[in-house]
């Protein structure tokens, strides 16, 4: 790293500003709303992955953050500015794109200074922020080049980099790498990381891919319709997701889902069969995940139906009670493709939600 | 398929030389006449040999007739056109494609409408509006009568004139009233990634910096099909320019090539004279096609990366 560099990271860091939504909504034909009044705080440096399924709301929502959609309601703050009527340019606010969007008929070179040569920056200062910039990503080599004449991969840095050259406050990642094979989509991931932990923007990343999502963020805010699920750090969506639709969008196989009803002391599946400790009475559903369960000696029964060996692990299918229950075995373990299983779900290892909203209940388990 | 090749490429082949020689046969005839004299045409009728008159035509074409102002005529008719359509084009192309316009699916068809209405069919009411463009204006105040009144207070009705028949801008404008230029852009601007004009946003550029620096620059290959495809079209106009223009001196190339045959009966036309006048006439056109092909092709194909 050489003095240059090391200034358009401090740069950067400095700028970095906490984004405040404060009941920010969207509507384009005033009668649907496409994202209902939402709050949320983004802080400083933090990178945060909002993820959801396709048509959630969160491509409008970044896109409301960069100023290329106008709200319908509510403020969006920069630190202490208030951005939402400002335009792009005037928020400090920087965005990589799905498929790059690079201008085909520019170099790398040009493609990264351009922002700089609209805002009216003298060239030899153009030249040198450039060249820091290509540096710190590694295309020093290309800046001569044209898009076309690089790979997937080169041209995500490109994008990159001209995101960055303006040392934004705030720098948005439209679902980035989508495009590419699953080998770089993991190199660029690892580059991600790197280059938020040295430029410390505060990061906002799109996806609706729950791998990205738990290995870059530091923060996950997970969207369904327009409405925030949870927002907290993925190791506690991960052991405490606060409802079942989050449940089931983390983790691979997602958590098993099964119906069950509390008389009191314990729950159970509608043929009869316990299958854990709670004081509650009514419709619950219980949540386990496939990788919590352990095969072998247990007072659960399922029958197997199918198994998947991956090598490192093996998901199998049961049935339980008429309900699919995928376990994932650990490592080594020796299942047999006998017909019946025994189970055992480790209290712990539960989670009960509501049978109708599908909020989770806190302590349901924890409490015994 | 593949098995036939042979045998398909041998019928390819005799479909395409027959269309050469129906094409080719009468260029051939053209170019031999031309190096004729019109005395040994009046012996021998045409032939299928050349002489050896063709410099000789050549240089009566240049000093007796008007063709080379007629040319000159052409050439600012053709360019006009080209560079006209093309700046108008782009700039619908661009209002259509890149801002919402209301009703714009509507314009778009009204645009289109011209490609299936070309100025040979209305000819006769481009002709009456050309002869005075402030017709619409007159009409107007007849309609709503508002001339009855004019007439009342000051003893007469308004009537507005002015003719542009037999100015240039009058060859050119009604050319210019064509749809195929604003879909050629429409349709480029349509395969454009549609993140660029947020990539452009989100670096600063406004509507006018990205028409510039992006869009501009993309284009190149598509104005240089469409400048050839107008250029041509403007230079091989005939019907428009005939109407438009009385005098000898404000007509086009095509048209004083048609008036060099005699209008009297039992003449023949000096044709030798004639086809050296076509073969000059030819030149540029053919001079713009070979410099400008390489772009007429990457424009018309549209799938540049």
């Amino acid at each position: 790293m050489n003095a240059i560099d090391t200034r358009i990271d401090t740069a950067i860091r400095a700028a970095a500003s906490a984004i405040v939504l404060d009941k920010v909504s969207k509507s384009y034909d005033g009668t649907t709303q496409v994202i209902p009044p939402l709050d949320a705080e983004l802080r400083a440096g933090e990178f945060t992955v909002v993820l959801g399924p396709s048509g959630c709301g969160k491509s409008t929502l970044m896109q409301m953050i960069a100023g290329l959609e106008r709200v319908s309601g509510g403020t969006i703050s920069f630190g202490a500015r208030q951005v939402q009527d400002l335009e792009p340019k005037a928020r400090g606010c920087a965005m990589v794109f799905q498929n790059y969007a690079l201008y085909p008929h520019m170099s790398v070179f040009e493609n990264i200074a351009y922002s700089l040569k609209v805002a009216g920056m003298p060239k030899p200062l153009r030249v040198e922020r450039v060249e820091a910039v290509a540096k710190m990503l590694g295309l020093s080599d290309l800046l001569a080049r044209k898009p076309g004449q690089l790979s997937g991969g080169q041209r995500q840095r490109v994008a990159i980099g001209r995101a960055i050259v303006r040392e934004p406050g705030v720098l948005l990642f439209d679902e980035p790498l989508s495009n590419l094979d699953a080998q770089l989509r993991h190199d660029m991931r690892m580059e991600l990381a790197e280059l938020h932990r040295r430029i410390g923007a505060t990061t906002v990343f799109v996806t609706h891919d729950q791998v990205e999502a738990m290995t870059l963020a530091d923060r996950i805010l997970i969207l369904n319709k327009g409405r925030i699920e949870q927002f907290d750090t993925p190791k506690a969506i991960y052991h405490h997701p606060a409802s079942v639709f989050v449940a089931k969008f983390i983790g691979a196989p997602p958590m098993n889902i099964v119906p069950v009803t509390g008389d009191g002391k314990v729950l159970r599946l509608a043929d009869g069969q316990v299958l854990a400790e709670c004081p509650v009475f009514g419709d619950y559903q219980l949540g386990i995940r496939p990788e919590d369960i352990l095969v072998g000696e247990g007072p659960i029964k399922a029958s197997l139906r199918y198994r998947e060996d991956l090598g490192s692990h093996a998901i199998l299918a049961a049935d339980l009670g008429g309900n699919l229950l995928r376990i994932a075995t650990p490592f080594g373990a020796d299942i047999g493709v006998e017909a019946n299983l025994s189970l055992t779900f480790p209290p712990l290892r539960l989670h009960l939600f509501d049978a109708e909203t599908g909020r989770a209940i806190p302590g349901a388990f924890s409490a015994q | 398929m593949v098995e036939n090749a042979r045998s398909l490429n041998l019928v390819a082949s005799a479909v395409l030389f027959l269309g050469m020689l129906y094409i080719l046969g009468p260029l051939y005839l053209t170019l031999t006449t031309s190096t004729q004299s019109y005395e040994f045409m009046l012996r021998n009728g045409l032939v299928w040999y050349p002489g050896d008159q063709f410099f000789t035509n050549v240089i009566r074409i240049f000093s007796e007739t008007r063709i080379p102002q007629q040319m000159a005529n052409s050439m600012v008719v053709a360019v006009g056109d080209a560079v006209v359509t093309c700046v108008l084009s782009f700039i619908s192309a661009y209002a259509l494609v890149f801002f919402p316009v209301r009703w714009g699916s509507v314009v778009f068809a009204l645009i289109l409408a011209t490609i299936m209405l070309p100025l040979d069919i209305r000819v006769i009411t481009t002709y009456q509006v050309a002869s005075n463009v402030l017709s619409p204006i007159n009409a107007l105040l007849d309609v709503t009568g508002l001339n009855g009144l004019i007439a009342n207070v000051f003893g007469a009705p308004i009537a507005f004139e002015w003719s542009v028949l037999n100015t240039h801008f009058g060859l050119i404008a009604p050319l210019v009233a064509h749809g195929t230029g604003t879909f050629l852009f429409r349709q480029f601007f349509l395969v454009l990634p549609k993140d660029l004009v947020k990539a452009a946003r989100m670096d600063g550029a406004g509507p006018i910096r990205f028409l510039f620096d992006i869009l501009l620059p993309l284009s190149r290959p598509s104005f240089a099909a469409l400048f050839v495809l107008t250029f041509l079209g403007g230079w091989t106009q005939y019907l428009w320019p005939l109407v438009a223009s009385s005098t000898p001196n404000m007509q086009t190339a095509v048209v004083g090539l048609a008036r060099l045959a005699p209008d009297m009966e039992g003449v023949m036309p000096d044709f030798p004279l004639i086809m050296a006048g076509a073969v000059v006439v030819s030149i540029i056109p053919l001079v713009m096609i070979a410099v400008l092909q390489r772009y007429l092709v990457r424009g018309l194909v549209l799938s540049e990366k």
